[in-house]
C-alpha cells in the first residue's frame, strides 16, 4: 500500500535528517578542533518495495583538497625548517650582543685596544698595565662565554634532535596502527572518517619534523616516505633512534664513525631490523630535524670556527716570532743556515723557492707535529693557498727531522743538511740549477716573556701555551675560543707586558707599541674554513677587519633565515587558507544547514501528520 | 607564527594582527632606546661597517686620551725647561754683573747665587708629570739627577763637583803652581820652560814669538815640550818682547808676553834688562815665575775648573766619568776611568745612545708618533747646569790675591760655554721640538673631533632611529591596527548564529 510506503518514506527522511544534524552538530562543535575536516551527509535515494522510494545516508563525506593538502604537508616541513633555523639563528646572534654596546665582542676587543693604545703612551703607570690585565681578561671571559653559548645552542640542537625523534617516533606509529584499523573498516562511516583525520593530523605532526612523502593505496591506506625515498611507514612503523650525547663541545663534531663522533646520529631501523644512517645518507633534508642537524653540524660549528680563527690570531699575533736563516754557501751550493731548536709543536720553517725551468716562485711549509699518527698534513693547515704542506714529526728527536725535512723539498731538487747543532741547512742544487732557494725562514712561539723581543705568550690555551700544535685529537686551535685565558704570569706581574728583556727602561714603550699594532693594523691570514674567504683567496686583513667579516656574515645569515621563515610563513598561511576553505567547519553554513533541515524534518513530519490524517478519512469512513 | 584558522575566520587575517602587533613592540622598544635593533641582523646590509666604524671611533677616543695625557705632560715640562732658561739667564747676568766687581765678597755673592740656582734646576729637571720624570728619558720612573748635596759634595765614597775640580786643579797646577812647567837656567845666559812630564794636565807649550834682540829663541821641542831663551848673544833691547803661546786644558788658549824694560823693578810681565845677560836672564826667568805662576792662578785654574766640571758632567751609567788618575795628583800623568762607586753620577735617568725625544712617543694618530722624550743631560740642558755648578763649586777665597782675576777667567769661560758654539743643541731647541710636538697632538686632535662627529653621524643613520619617524610609524600603525581589529571583531560578529532568532 503506498500509503505506508509514504509513511515509510517519511521515516526514513526523518532519521536522515536526524543523521545530518547530528553531523551539523558534530561539525559545530568541532570547529576549533586541530586537524578536524568538516563532514557531509551523502544522500542518496533508494528505491522501497514496488514504486516507493525512500532516503538514506550512505557516507560520510571529508570535504578537503587532498592536492592542495599534499602541498600542505611539503611546506610544512619547509616552514618548520625555516623557523627551526630562523629561532636558532636568533638566538645566535643575542651571543654577539647588540651592536656597540657593552656587552658586544667588538666593544669588548676595542676597549682592549684602547688600554693597549694608553699603555703605549705611559709604559711606566701601573694603572695602564693594570687596564690592559684587566680589559684582556674580560676579552678572554667574552671569548670564553660566546663559544660556551654557541655550544649551549649545539647543544640544544642535540636535546631538539632528541624530542623530535621521539615525536616523530609517536607519529609513524600512530599512523602505521591507524592504518591497520582503517584496513579493517572498508566502510564510509563516521568512525573511518575520524580516524582519516587523525592520521591526517600524525602525517602534518611528521611533516613538520622531517619531509615526507605521503602515497595513499588501497583499502584507505598510505604509505610513508621520505622525499630521498627511505620508507618511514607501511604497514609498520620503522623507528628512529638517536644516540643522543649528554654534553657537546666544540672539539665535539659528527662523524660517521660513532666512537669519533661527539655528537648523536639518527639511525632509522626498519621493522625487518635493517639500520640506516639517516644523518649519514644526508636523507632528511627539510623540517625541524633537518633546521637542527644543519645548526648543530654546519651553521653553528662554523660560528665556533670563526671565534677559534679570531682566539687563535689574537694568540698567535703577540706570541709568534719570525725568524730569517742567514745566507750561506757550500762549495758549489748556496742556500740559508736557520736554527730549528726553538720551534714548538705547531710551528713552522718556511722554505721559499724559485723553480728556474718555469721561473716560477713557490713555498714550502714544514709543521712541526710531535705525533706521526697526524701525518701527513693537508695544505688546509695553512691559510696560505699557494704552498705545500709537510708534516715534520719531531717525535723522533732532531736527528731524525734533518732526513724527514730532505725527503720533503728532495723533489724540488733542494737538499737539506745539518752541519752542527741544531743548525738546519738548506742548499740548492748548485750547478744543476734547477732550482733557486729565496729565503727561509722560521715562526716561532715566544716562551718567554724577556728573550729581548717584542713577542710574548700574552694568550694561552688553559694554561699551556698555544702553539697551532696539530696532534691526534685535531688541532689546537679548534675550539680554543672556549678555552683561551690570559697568561697567569701576566696576571700576577703585569709589568711583563712592558718588560721584554732584563733592564727595560720603564718607559720604554716597544713592546706596548708592538702589542698595539699587532691588534689592530697588522695583517694576517684567515682559513676559508670559516666561511669567510674562499680557499683560493683567504681573507687577508687585521683582527678587527675579520671581525668586521665575521659580524657582517653571521648578522647576514641570521637575516636570511629570517627573510626564509617570513616567506615560508606567507606561503604556509596562503595554503593553509585555501585548505581551511574547503576542510574547515564554516559556521555559517552550518547554520543554514541546521535551518534546511530543520524545514526538512518539518516537511517529512508534515507528510506523517498527512498520512496519519488520509488514514483516519479512511477509518472514518 | 603561523595561525590555523579559527572558526572558520581567515586564519591570514589573524596572522597579520599578530604581525602588526609584533612590528608595534618593535617600534615602541626603538623609541625607548634610540636604537634600530638590539642585533647586528636587524642593522641590514651596513652592519659590517658599523663594526669598522665603532672600532675607529674608540680608537680615536684612545688616540684623545693619549694627546691628551701628552699634551699635560709637554705642559709640565715646558714649563721647567723655561723656568730652567731663565735661570740659566740670570746666571750669565750675574756673571757679567760679577766681572766687574772686584770685591771678593761680590764674587762670592754670585757663586752663592748660582749655587741656589742650579738647586733649582735640579729639582726642576726631576719634574713629574704625574708619576713620570720627565728628564730621564725612557727611566721615567727615577729621578733624572742627583740631589745638589750629593753631585756638589759627593756622596760617602763618592766624590762629588767640588772633589774632582780641586783633583783636578792640583793635577792641572802640579806642586809649584806653575802649571806643570819647570822654570830653570840650564846655563847662566840661558832660561828654559820645560812641560814636566807627557800629560794631559796644566799649560802646553804651543809656540813662542821673539822679537828680542840678541836673543836665540828655540822650541818649543821634544817630548814632554821645552824652549829655551838662550841670551849669551847679549842683551836685549827696551821694549823688545817674547809671547809664548800656552793650551790649556779646556781647549783655551792664553798668551802670555814679557817685555824687555830698563825700569826697575819692573811692571808686571816685564823684566828689567840687566848690566850683563847673566842678570838679564835671571831677571827674565823670575818674570816668568811671576807671570806663569798668575797665569796658573787666575786662567789655568779656570780653565782646569772647567774641564774638570766637563768631564764630571759628561758621564752617565753608560759613560763612566774621567778622573784624574791619583793620588797623588799634582804630579798625576794620565787621567783614569772612574766608576759609580767612586764618583757621583750626576744624570741618574737613562742613558741610550738613541735620540732623546724618541724615548717617549705617543700614537696620536693612526698614522702619526709625537716624540717628547727628553733626557737631562742632553747639550742644551747640560751647558747650563754644568756651568752654573762650575761657577758655584770653584772655590775663591778672600785671601787669594788673584781673585778677580780668577773671577774674571772663569766668567769669561763659563759664558762663553753657556752661550754654546754654533750648532750645538741649545736649550731652545729643545723647546722648540716640545712645542712642534704639542702642535702636532693638538692638530691630530682636532682632526679626530670632526671625524668623530662625522663618524658618530655615519653610525646614528645605520644604528639609530628617528624619533620623529618612529613616533610617526607608530602612529599609522596604531591606526592600521585599530581598523584590523574592528574589521575581524566585526567578521566575527557577522556570524549567522547571531541572527537565528
Amino acid at each position: 500500500m503506498s500509503m505506508s510506503q509514504a509513511l515509510g518514506s517519511a521515516i526514513a527522511g526523518l532519521q536522515a535528517n536526524q543523521s545530518a544534524l547530528a553531523l551539523v552538530s558534530a561539525n559545530v562543535a568541532n570547529a576549533g578542533t586541530a586537524g578536524y575536516v568538516r563532514k557531509t551527509a551523502t544522500q542518496v535515494a533508494v528505491s522501497g518495495s514496488g514504486t516507493g522510494i525512500s532516503v538514506r545516508i550512505s557516507a560520510i563525506q571529508r570535504e578537503l583538497d587532498t592536492y592542495v593538502q599534499k602541498q600542505l604537508q611539503t611546506e610544512n616541513s619547509g616552514a618548520s625548517y625555516a623557523t627551526t633555523r630562523a629561532d636558532m639563528y636568533s638566538r645566535l646572534q643575542d651571543v654577539y650582543g647588540s651592536p656597540g654596546s657593552a656587552s658586544a665582542l667588538e666593544t669588548v676587543y676595542n676597549n682592549f685596544t684602547q688600554s693597549l693604545q694608553a699603555l703605549s703612551t705611559s709604559p711606566d703607570e701601573p694603572a695602564a698595565q693594570d687596564s690592559v690585565v684587566s680589559t684582556a681578561q674580560l676579552l678572554t671571559q667574552q671569548l670564553n662565554g660566546m663559544s660556551n653559548s654557541i655550544q649551549g645552542l649545539r647543544s640544544d640542537a642535540e636535546m631538539g634532535l632528541s624530542d623530535a625523534v621521539s615525536q616523530a617516533n609517536e607519529a609513524m606509529s600512530q599512523i602505521a596502527s591507524l592504518n591497520s584499523k582503517l584496513s579493517n573498516s572498508s566502510d564510509n562511516d563516521a568512525a573511518t572518517a575520524t580516524m582519516e583525520d587523525q592520521r591526517d593530523n600524525y602525517i602534518n605532526q611528521l611533516s613538520q619534523l622531517m619531509d615526507i612523502n605521503v602515497i595513499p593505496g588501497d583499502h584507505n591506506q598510505v604509505q610513508v616516505y621520505t622525499n630521498s625515498g627511505v620508507q618511514l611507514v607501511g604497514t609498520q612503523a620503522s623507528t628512529l633512534a638517536f644516540n643522543s650525547h649528554g654534553t657537546v663541545s666544540a672539539t665535539g663534531l659528527w662523524n660517521a664513525d660513532p666512537n669519533k663522533s661527539g655528537v648523536g646520529t639518527i639511525t632509522l631501523v626498519s621493522p625487518t631490523g635493517n639500520a640506516v644512517d639517516l644523518v649519514q645518507t644526508n636523507a632528511i633534508r627539510s623540517g625541524t630535524i633537518a633546521a637542527y642537524l644543519q645548526m648543530r653540524d654546519q651553521d653553528l660549528p662554523q660560528a665556533q670556527s670563526q671565534l677559534d680563527a679570531i682566539a687563535s690570531s689574537m694568540a698567535s699575533a703577540l706570541s709568534d716570532k719570525t725568524t730569517t736563516g742567514t745566507a750561506v754557501t757550500s762549495g758549489v751550493q748556496s742556500g740559508f743556515d736557520i736554527d730549528i731548536s726553538g720551534l714548538s709543536s705547531g710551528n713552522k720553517i718556511t722554505v721559499n723557492y724559485t723553480d728556474s725551468l718555469t721561473n716560477t716562485p713557490h713555498t714550502i711549509t714544514l709543521v712541526r707535529v710531535d705525533d706521526p699518527a697526524t701525518l701527513p698534513l693537508s695544505n688546509g693547515v695553512t691559510a696560505n693557498p699557494n704552498d705545500n704542506v709537510y708534516g715534520i714529526d719531531f717525535s723522533g728527536g732532531l736527528s731524525s727531522v734533518y732526513g724527514q725535512i730532505g725527503n720533503a723539498i728532495g723533489s724540488t731538487g733542494m737538499v737539506a743538511s745539518n752541519p752542527s747543532g741544531s743548525t738546519l741547512r738548506i742548499l740548492n742544487d748548485g750547478p744543476g740549477n734547477v732550482v733557486t732557494v729565496n729565503s727561509v725562514s722560521t715562526t716561532a712561539t715566544a716562551t718567554t716573556f724577556n728573550g729581548g723581543s717584542s713577542e710574548m705568550p700574552l694568550f694561552t690555551d688553559g694554561t699551556s701555551l698555544y702553539t697551532g700544535a696539530i696532534g691526534a685529537q685535531g688541532a689546537q686551535n679548534v675550539g680554543l675560543a672556549g678555552r683561551i685565558s690570559l697568561n697567569a704570569a701576566v696576571i700576577a706581574d703585569p709589568s711583563k707586558l712592558v718588560s721584554y728583556q732584563a733592564g727595560t727602561a720603564s718607559g720604554d714603550s716597544t713592546r706596548p707599541d708592538f702589542l698595539y699594532q699587532q691588534m689592530t693594523s697588522s695583517s694576517m691570514q684567515f682559513s676559508p674554513s670559516t666561511g669567510v674567504g674562499s680557499a683560493g683567496s683567504p681573507f687577508s686583513g687585521s683582527i678587527t677587519t675579520y671581525l668586521r667579516q665575521v659580524i657582517s656574515q653571521q648578522g647576514q645569515a641570521a637575516s636570511a633565515a629570517t627573510s626564509l621563515k617570513q616567506g615560508q610563513d606567507v606561503v604556509l598561511a596562503s595554503l593553509q587558507q585555501r585548505f581551511n576553505d574547503s576542510a574547515n567547519v564554516n559556521i555559517d553554513q552550518e547554520m543554514a544547514n541546521l535551518l534546511s533541515l530543520q524545514n526538512s524534518y518539518a516537511a517529512n513530519a508534515r507528510v506523517m501528520t498527512t498520512v496519519r490524517d488520509m488514514l483516519n478519512s479512511l477509518m472514518q469512513m | 607564527m603561523t595561525v590555523s584558522s579559527i572558526g572558520g575566520q581567515p586564519a591570514a587575517a589573524i596572522q597579520s594582527l599578530v604581525n602588526l602587533r609584533n612590528t608595534l613592540d618593535d617600534l615602541q622598544r626603538q623609541l625607548s632606546t634610540g636604537q634600530k635593533s638590539t642585533t647586528y641582523a636587524g642593522l641590514g646590509l651596513d652592519r659590517g661597517v658599523t663594526v669598522s666604524v665603532n672600532a675607529q671611533l674608540s680608537a680615536m677616543t684612545g688616540f684623545d686620551a693619549s694627546a691628551d695625557m701628552v699634551n699635560t705632560r709637554i705642559g709640565v715640562a715646558s714649563t721647567a725647561l723655561s723656568s730652567i732658561s731663565d735661570l740659566g739667564a740670570a746666571v750669565k747676568t750675574s756673571m757679567s754683573q760679577g766681572s766687574y766687581s772686584s770685591t771678593v765678597g761680590g764674587i762670592q755673592a754670585a757663586q752663592t747665587a748660582a749655587g741656589q740656582s742650579l738647586d733649582e734646576m735640579f729639582n726642576l729637571l726631576n719634574t713629574q708629570a704625574g708619576d713620570r720624570y720627565m728628564f730621564s728619558g725612557q727611566a721615567t720612573n727615577q729621578p733624572a739627577v742627583e740631589t745638589y748635596d750629593h753631585i756638589m759634595n759627593g756622596n760617602g765614597a763618592q766624590a762629588g763637583l767640588k772633589q774632582i775640580i780641586s783633583e783636578r786643579n792640583q793635577a792641572d797646577l802640579g806642586a809649584n803652581g806653575l802649571g806643570r812647567l819647570n822654570i830653570s837656567a840650564p846655563t847662566a845666559t840661558s832660561v828654559s820652560v820645560a812641560e814636566d812630564a807627557v800629560s794631559p794636565f796644566g799649560f802646553k807649550l804651543s809656540s813662542v814669538n821673539s822679537t828680542l834682540t840678541n836673543a836665540t829663541v828655540t822650541g818649543p821641542t821634544g817630548t814632554p815640550a821645552a824652549m829655551t831663551v838662550d841670551l849669551s848673544g847679549g842683551n836685549p833691547a827696551a821694549g823688545d818682547s817674547m809671547t809664548m803661546q800656552f793650551n790649556l786644558p779646556d781647549g783655551t788658549s792664553e798668551n802670555l808676553t814679557l817685555t824687555a824694560t830698563n825700569t826697575s823693578p819692573p811692571g808686571a810681565n816685564q823684566f828689567t834688562i840687566g848690566a850683563d845677560p847673566a842678570t838679564t836672564t835671571a831677571n827674565l826667568q823670575s818674570a816668568l815665575n811671576t807671570s806663569i805662576g798668575k797665569l796658573a792662578a787666575t786662567s789655568l785654574t779656570a780653565a782646569s775648573a772647567t774641564q774638570a766640571s766637563n768631564e764630571f758632567f759628561d758621564a752617565d751609567a753608560n759613560h763612566p766619568p774621567v778622573r784624574v788618575d791619583g793620588p797623588p795628583f799634582d804630579s798625576a800623568t794620565a787621567t783614569t776611568t772612574g766608576s759609580s762607586a767612586d764618583t757621583v753620577i750626576w744624570y741618574t735617568g737613562e742613558a741610550g745612545s738613541g735620540d732623546a725625544r724618541a724615548t717617549a712617543t705617543a700614537m696620536v694618530d693612526p698614522s702619526s708618533t709625537v716624540n717628547y722624550g727628553m733626557r737631562a743631560n742632553e747639550q742644551g740642558l747640560r751647558a747650563i747646569v754644568q756651568n752654573t755648578a762650575t761657577l758655584a763649586a770653584v772655590t775663591i777665597s778672600a785671601s787669594n790675591p788673584n781673585a778677580g782675576d780668577l773671577s774674571l777667567a772663569l766668567n769669561q769661560r763659563l759664558t762663553a760655554k753657556m752661550n754654546g758654539t754654533p750648532g750645538s743643541q741649545q736649550l731652545s731647541n729643545i723647546q722648540t721640538d716640545l712645542a712642534s710636538a704639542q702642535a702636532a697632538v693638538t692638530a691630530a686632535k682636532t682632526r679626530h673631533q670632526q671625524q668623530s662627529a662625522t663618524l658618530g653621524d655615519y653610525l646614528q643613520q645605520i644604528t639609530g632611529v628617528s624619533n620623529e619617524e618612529v613616533g610617526a610609524e607608530i602612529l599609522t600603525l596604531q591606526t592600521r591596527l585599530q581598523a584590523s581589529m574592528q574589521v575581524t571583531s566585526m567578521m566575527y560578529q557577522t556570524s549567522l548564529v547571531n541572527y537565528i532568532k
